[in-house]
């Protein structure tokens, strides 16, 4: 147990942010029915924009703010010019509309900012906490809070707003929705701002603790597919859960002989065993 | 009287200062002209002389350097007299990091281009996916750089650089002798054909040396680079060995930091984080403390065989085009095979002759290799095996220790090689 406790420490703050990205996949999907492929693309691109920021001598909380306001952005130009000309088509249709905006985002970061080595720091990584011959760093501990914090703000958000309200309204029936008055364009815009906004935290946070990557960070979005099919696409809680579990899973896993080297199976195997286990799951998704 | 008399000597003056300003941009630029082949100044007008390579442009990685490099080298090779009059025609091809690929564009530089040799490849699959296909030709390859364990065990493929292999036995035998290490971690991808042999060296090496090098096979994809610095540091060795692309290096780096591995353990490196975006990315806390093989001598260094292949650079090829240790790969590559053919008759030159010529090829000099490079006739070849250690230091690299001979068991072959051609 002693020897798992470095890994269980350094597996949680890659999962809370695995569990934020979750988060913003699950409020996104209950406005929209849109499974956002790009989620992890528009983070990368806020992440980047971040470290230009940085890198031009600006302090941190200018790079915060640029990173969110980037995919905040991007979220809402894709849901407010190509996701209306997508209205009409069935969920699946929608999810993999936002499959190609993720690549064009991808291409674009890569061509843009190259394929040299960065590393995005924040002065919050100087500071932590020592367990257990591990130190939790402060950008980790952040991780943790903004996670738990972003999710119930959400949570009271869809449970106790009005635009909560009209949002899991559309998320029931769009069509019956529109007729009794509730704007979908205006609901839609609020849920795309919302996830842009934990893509640009997410990514911005990823880009720290993992690596300042296009292409890794773009598909950092499986892991979080994982925590959001575990909690069943609806469960915010859950996801969250979910996506602690699975950061500290993979983690862990590098202690196991002859499974260490292919332990980023770990979210696959997790988001198989929830299709099994959630046959409810897998035809919502 | 008196004004003219200035006015004179002002104009004498004028004229001196002149005069001396031409005389140094002349000297200057007799420094910077780059010197190929024949070096008559003639452009090469007879029937070309196919020259092929094989890179891995498009992919996880640009490995295109080495053959942008030698085909400066031709280029300026064309521009004075070619291999006897005859130019070059260097055709480079990309086998976008997939072995079928890598077969279809390697077919077609041998059997439809008819090359007479291979000069400043570079790729991460065509050793394995080609070998065979060279040795059936009767096609030799001089490689600029080599990695997978595939491109050091085949008879018709010779990479001028040593492999990581060789670096990681070199930079491990210096670290357990700077840092008076008795254990040592050796960090590597999970990638078939690179995998465990590549810490097998340094194993070997501290096998003899009473140091003992555990090998720590990781998943090249994981996001989690904290868990593999923690569970490499729970080995508890004085040295942490990195074996890893940059691309990974880099975040494992920052990972240590944060966990404040870097006060504790020393961390080296092979030669892929002797790249000149690393020390920046990395870091101040790495400054004074990162340590790396090279496969050459630094690419600040101011020999004239290295002078001469920036210069070459600078005329010859783009601007952004990397002048890093692929590049010098590839320029060294092409230059031994320039040298190779210009010593035969070119109206007789075809690949058997080219290719039995390229065997023959012992004590190639320069001042970029720490030793001369040779090819021979053995069933395999790493005639680079040694290299100097640099240091991070600020924005850039200091070299610290000079020029070292790798030993360990797997090299048992090369060194009976040497033997028997006298080197």
């Amino acid at each position: 147990m002693l020897e798992l406790l470095p890994f269980l420490i350094s597996g949680l703050g890659v999962g809370s942010v695995y569990a934020l990205s979750g988060v913003g996949l699950v409020v996104l999907y209950r406005a929209s029915g849109v499974l956002n492929f790009a989620f992890g693309a528009l983070g990368a691109l806020g992440a980047y924009v971040a470290w230009t920021v940085l890198d031009a001598g600006l302090p941190m909380w200018a790079a915060w703010l640029a990173s969110v306001a980037t995919a905040m952005g991007l979220s809402l130009l894709y849901g407010w010019f190509i996701a209306p000309l997508l209205a009409e088509r069935d969920s699946t249709i929608r999810s993999i509309g936002t499959l190609g905006l993720a690549l064009v985002l991808m291409g674009f970061t890569e061509w843009y900012w190259g394929s040299s080595p960065r590393r995005l720091i924040l002065p919050t990584d100087a500071i932590g906490i020592d367990l257990a011959d591990v130190r939790l760093t402060g950008t980790r501990i952040i991780s943790l809070v903004v996670a738990l914090a972003m999710m119930a703000a959400i949570a009271l958000l869809l449970a106790r707003t009005r635009i909560g309200l009209k949002m899991r309204a559309l998320a029931n029936d769009r069509g019956l929705s529109a007729v009794l008055g509730v704007y979908v364009l205006r609901v839609d815009t609020v849920a795309w701002l919302l996830s842009g906004a934990f893509a640009g935290v997410s990514g911005l946070l990823l880009a720290n603790i993992v690596r300042l990557q296009a292409t890794l960070l773009t598909f950092l979005v499986i892991p979080a597919f994982a925590a959001a099919i575990l909690g069943r696409l609806h469960s915010l809680p859950a996801t969250v859960v979910a996506g602690l579990v699975i950061g500290v899973l993979e983690a862990t896993a590098i202690l196991l002989p002859g499974f260490a080297p292919f332990r980023t199976a770990v979210p696959f195997l997790l988001a198989l065993l929830a299709i099994i286990l959630f046959p409810n799951t897998q035809r919502l998704a | 009287m008196t004004n003219t008399l200035i006015q004179r000597g002002a104009r004498a003056a004028a004229l001196l200062v002149l005069l001396g300003a031409a005389m140094g941009a002349s000297s200057a630029f007799a420094q910077n002209k780059p010197n190929c082949g024949l070096g008559n100044g003639k452009k090469a007008t007879g029937e070309p002389i196919a020259i092929g390579a094989v890179v891995g442009k498009t992919g996880p990685d640009d490995f295109s350097a080495s053959a942008a490099s030698a085909a400066a080298y031709f280029r300026c090779v064309n521009d004075n007299g070619g291999i006897n009059g005859r130019p070059v025609n260097y055709i480079v091809a990309d086998d976008q990091w997939n072995p079928e690929t890598a077969s279809q564009v390697a077919a077609k530089l041998v059997r439809d281009n008819k090359v007479v040799a291979m000069a400043g490849s570079s790729s991460f699959v065509e050793c394995g996916a080609n070998a065979k296909l060279y040795a059936q030709e009767d096609v030799m390859v001089i490689a600029g750089t080599g990695v997978p364990r595939e491109c050091f065990f085949s008879k018709n493929y010779a990479p001028v650089n040593t492999g990581p292999r060789v670096s990681a036995t070199l930079v491990g035998a210096y670290a357990a002798t700077a840092y008076k290490a008795k254990k040592m971690v050796c960090v590597i991808p999970n990638i078939p054909s690179l995998g465990n042999w590549a810490c097998e060296g340094a194993k070997g090496w501290g096998k003899a040396h009473g140091v003992e090098v555990e090998t720590l096979a990781i998943d090249p994809g994981s996001a989690d680079a904290t868990s593999v610095m923690l569970q490499a540091a729970s080995k508890k060795p004085e040295v942490i060995l990195l074996n890893v692309p940059k691309g990974i290096m880099v975040p494992m780096l920052a990972a240590a930091e944060q966990q404040g591995l870097n006060k504790k353990i020393h961390f080296v490196s092979t030669t892929p984080g002797y790249n000149s975006d690393v020390p920046k990315a990395i870091g101040p806390a790495w400054n004074n403390a990162f340590d790396l093989h090279l496969e050459f001598l630094p690419v600040e260094s101011a020999g004239p065989d290295n002078s001469n292949w920036k210069a070459v650079m600078n005329a010859y090829a783009d601007k952004d085009a990397p002048r890093d240790s692929f590049a010098q790969g590839g320029y060294l590559a092409a230059r031994i095979v320039t040298d190779t053919l210009l010593k035969l008759d070119p109206k007789k030159l075809d690949r058997a002759s080219v290719s039995a010529a390229l065997r023959k090829v012992s004590g190639f000099k320069s001042d970029m290799l720490c030793k001369p490079f040779y090819v021979g006739n053995g069933a395999r070849h790493n005639g680079n095996s040694s290299g100097p250690i640099a240091q991070v230091s600020g924005n850039g690299f200091k070299q610290i220790a000079a020029c070292e001979t790798a030993q360990e068991p797997e090299l048992d072959d090369i060194r009976a090689d040497e033997k028997k051609l006298g080197l």
